[in-house]
């Protein structure tokens, strides 16, 4: 289990889920986060893009982080209210550095079939931060008037 | 996410229907590149029915695409809307790919 299990504050308790490693696994926690984020109101749009950060952060904890080892877990923690939702996944692998990930958009890598999930990530949701360790990504979406 | 596949004169139409998600990535992988390596390298995916994409799917369509184009052959995207065109932009994947708005139109570049 990682280290620094998010505090709570405003935003009041965080949902704590273990997951295996199993991309089954990542379908039903998105349901789960979409469908309370449909209770609070958000719309369409918003819902595309956490479930597209979400799966990002998911497939990444488990195929890069975990190297889908079925006896490594996935740590996801989330909450919502009717104007942001956060959402924390944590894997148990070595960790990375974030900024050493090619940029997908430059010309020479737009063939490269992969290299795509944390840019996604940046690019739908508000705020995208990786522990220092880079096996825990921090992800915030504000919801617009 | 369902996989139709029908063939259109030379050509392989692959229609998505649902969430092309990392728990569909596999399916999609056996049908493209399955197409490609049975030899149908003329290749239309049609995307209209298709609400969501993941970055895992979008490798597939890029192997594909590749392999298509290897072998003398191409692999046109069509019909992709909304969120999808945001991602297809965002990622400049709009580039690479020759994106139709229909799978009328993408056979009707052929034959020009």
């Amino acid at each position: 289990m990682p280290a620094g299990a998010p505090q709570t504050d405003d935003l009041g308790p965080w949902t704590e889920k273990v997951l295996p490693t199993t991309l089954s696994a990542v379908r039903q926690t998105e349901r789960e986060v979409l469908g309370l984020l449909c209770d609070l109101g958000y719309d369409e749009d918003h819902l595309f893009a956490v479930r597209l950060a979400l799966e990002e952060a998911l497939v990444n904890a488990m195929k890069h982080g975990n190297g889908f080892d079925p006896e490594r877990s996935v740590f996801v923690w989330y909450r919502a209210s009717p104007e942001r939702v956060e959402i924390r996944v944590a894997d148990e692998g070595g960790g990375f550095d974030p900024d050493t990930v090619p940029d997908p958009t430059a010309d020479e890598n737009l063939e490269r079939p992969c290299g795509r999930g944390i840019m996604l990530m940046r690019c739908y949701m508000d705020r995208v931060a990786f522990s220092p360790e880079g096996n825990e990504v921090s992800m915030v979406k504000h919801r617009e008037p | 996410m369902d996989i139709e596949t029908r063939r259109e004169g030379d050509c392989r139409v692959v229609t998505l229907r649902g969430s092309a998600d990392i728990n569909a990535s596999a399916s999609l992988r056996e049908t493209l590149l399955g197409a490609v390596e049975g030899g149908d390298t003329r290749i239309v995916c049609d995307l209209s029915g298709t609400d969501f994409i993941c970055s895992d799917a979008l490798g597939v369509l890029i192997t594909a695409y590749l392999k298509a184009r290897g072998r003398g052959g191409f692999l046109y995207l069509a019909g992709s809307h909304d969120h999808l065109n945001d991602i297809l932009e965002t990622t400049r994947l709009n580039r690479l790919f020759r994106i139709y708005p229909g799978v009328a139109a993408a056979l009707a570049s052929l034959r020009e």
